[in-house]
């Protein structure tokens, strides 16, 4: 219900006061010469899960980039939580695509776990508290004193969520999360971060190449046209949560959207 | 598989214990004349004798400590100079062509050079080993630094560290492997000059006490001293072994 709310404050768009998670304003970004974003105006609501599509060279992973204050727009604003982005923030949590490099080898699970919270300042008394709850919400628990290179992709990406989640992020930006993990495994954790979100009332800002996976995630899936990326198609997902793998995926309006958003990507990268 | 590690200790043992054999065998039928080559008996006796006169040992010392003070002052400076010019681009390549002309220059070369600036002191050792273990640390050190994933970098900037926990907890733990294989480098090469040092500058130490027992035929104990040596080059390279083990046991632990 609540969500549904926040869909007609998120649809008023650039326009949203106060309330929008994260906002871009009129964002353009260049990168020697060519531009990558033009004119990128967008606003997420709280708690909303907004999910970005579009053929390579969109700029997808730039505007989360840009949102996470990691690259600073030529011009245009972003605001989360109401506030310029500055820079990285611990508010704002990023889980990179490839998990096997974000994560620090020579530590263990709970020492990458700890370095978040080492980062925040977290006294070190209290630290293995959290630690153990942490892992234990990613299904970890167990799995402490491995280190990443004796873990699978999946438990991987699992431990890199949940040092994220170690920041106490109001905003996660995942950028193509699950792209590498095979099927499986990819939906086990699709699930998980949906109730994560759920549970946390974080926004999310969820970057994929895979349609299916953006309808099956998102509030709304946002289409980006590339060469300068720009909004092409903002398609709202009105499917019921809590959604499910085999029900959501063979609902009519789960494949209207997907059949729109193929046409869609098919005519961006034509 | 541990048998097989068994077996090739044992078999190891055996190899040099036939080695020994031989020359033990060699100096009995006095192939080589004894003012030359003392059996391994001979050598032996002088080396407990050496030992336990306190006279080798203090020799031994001697030569650890000033093999350890040169390393230990080569790894601080690699590692602290490595990782500046490791993490700029803009130093790397100005320094990296002259880096590849002092790097091949044989360290003894420099002696003569330490000798006219300090003298035939213990500064002056100290300085030849410490230049000379200084390149195989400096080089790792650089290349550690210089290989850091880009994308930690940014983790550590996405979980706004600070500068010095960037080092400490993301850069230096990265490179620690280069840092140590090239410390192990550094020390082998350390003992060398320790050596070379002794003789050439008549410091106190092994390298001393071999020159004067082959100059006053005093053929055992210069077995004795050499024995010692290599001794110490094994213990000491098992020691960094074993630490390496210690440190980098996240690089075994692959699935």
């Amino acid at each position: 219900m609540e969500r549904a709310d926040l869909h007609g404050l998120a649809e008023a768009g650039a326009c949203a006061v106060g309330a929008a998670a994260i906002e871009f304003h009129n964002v353009d970004l260049s990168y020697s010469g060519k531009p990558i974003l033009a004119g990128l105006s967008l606003a997420v609501g709280k708690g909303e899960i907004v999910c970005v599509i579009g053929p390579s060279g969109c700029g997808k992973t730039t505007a989360l980039r840009v949102a996470g204050g990691l690259i600073k727009p030529d011009s245009g604003s972003v605001k989360v939580g109401g506030k310029p982005v500055t820079g990285p923030r611990r508010d704002v949590a990023i889980v990179f695509q490839d998990y096997g490099k974000a994560l620090l080898p020579w530590r263990t699970a709970a020492g990458n776990v700890s370095l978040a919270l080492e980062a925040a300042g977290t006294p070190a008394r209290q630290r293995k508290e959290r630690i153990h709850a942490l892992l234990e919400k990613v299904g970890l628990h167990g799995h402490a004193d491995k280190y990443p290179t004796e873990m699978s992709g999946g438990m991987q990406q699992r431990l890199q969520i949940a040092r994220c989640l170690a920041q106490e992020p109001s905003v996660l930006l995942m950028d193509e999360p699950f792209g590498a993990l095979d099927a499986m495994t990819r939906q086990t954790l699709q699930d998980e971060m949906l109730s994560i979100a759920a549970e946390t009332g974080a926004t999310v800002f969820f970057v994929t190449h895979d349609l299916e996976e953006a309808i099956y995630l998102g509030d709304r899936v946002i289409g980006l046209l590339p060469n300068p990326g720009r909004i092409g198609t903002i398609a709202k997902v009105t499917l019921p949560r809590p959604r499910n793998q085999l029900e959501t995926r063979e609902m009519a309006e789960f494949l209207r959207l997907r059949r729109a958003l193929f046409d869609f990507i098919g005519k961006a990268e034509g | 598989m541990n048998g097989r590690r068994v077996l090739w200790l044992a078999g190891s043992f055996l190899v040099a214990a036939g080695f020994v054999w031989i020359w033990q065998w060699i100096a009995d039928h006095r192939l080589i004349s004894p003012v030359f080559l003392p059996g391994p008996d001979r050598a032996w006796a002088a080396l407990v004798k050496g030992m336990t006169d306190g006279d080798l040992t203090e020799k031994l010392f001697a030569t650890i400590r000033r093999m350890i003070y040169g390393w230990l002052l080569a790894s601080l400076v690699g590692i602290a100079l490595g990782a500046a010019i490791g993490t700029s681009k803009a130093l790397r390549e100005y320094l990296a062509p002259m880096f590849e002309f002092l790097r091949p220059l044989p360290a003894s070369a420099i002696i003569p050079v330490a000798i006219a600036l300090l003298g035939l002191s213990d500064p002056m050792a100290l300085a030849v080993i410490a230049f000379g273990s200084l390149w195989p640390v400096l080089l790792a050190t650089i290349h550690g630094f210089s290989a850091v994933e880009p994308r930690l970098y940014e983790v550590g900037r996405a979980l706004r560290l600070s500068r010095p926990a960037v080092i400490f907890k993301i850069a230096l733990p990265s490179a620690s492997p280069d840092i140590l294989a090239g410390m192990r480098l550094g020390l082998t090469v350390a003992l060398i000059l320790s050596v070379v040092c002794e003789m050439l500058a008549g410091r106190d130490g092994l390298g001393n006490w071999i020159l004067l027992s082959a100059r006053s035929f005093r053929a055992p104990d210069l077995y004795a001293g050499v024995i010692l040596l290599g001794v110490l080059g094994y213990v000491s390279s098992m020691a960094i072994a074993a630490v390496e083990h210690r440190l980098l046991i996240w690089r075994g632990r692959a699935r």
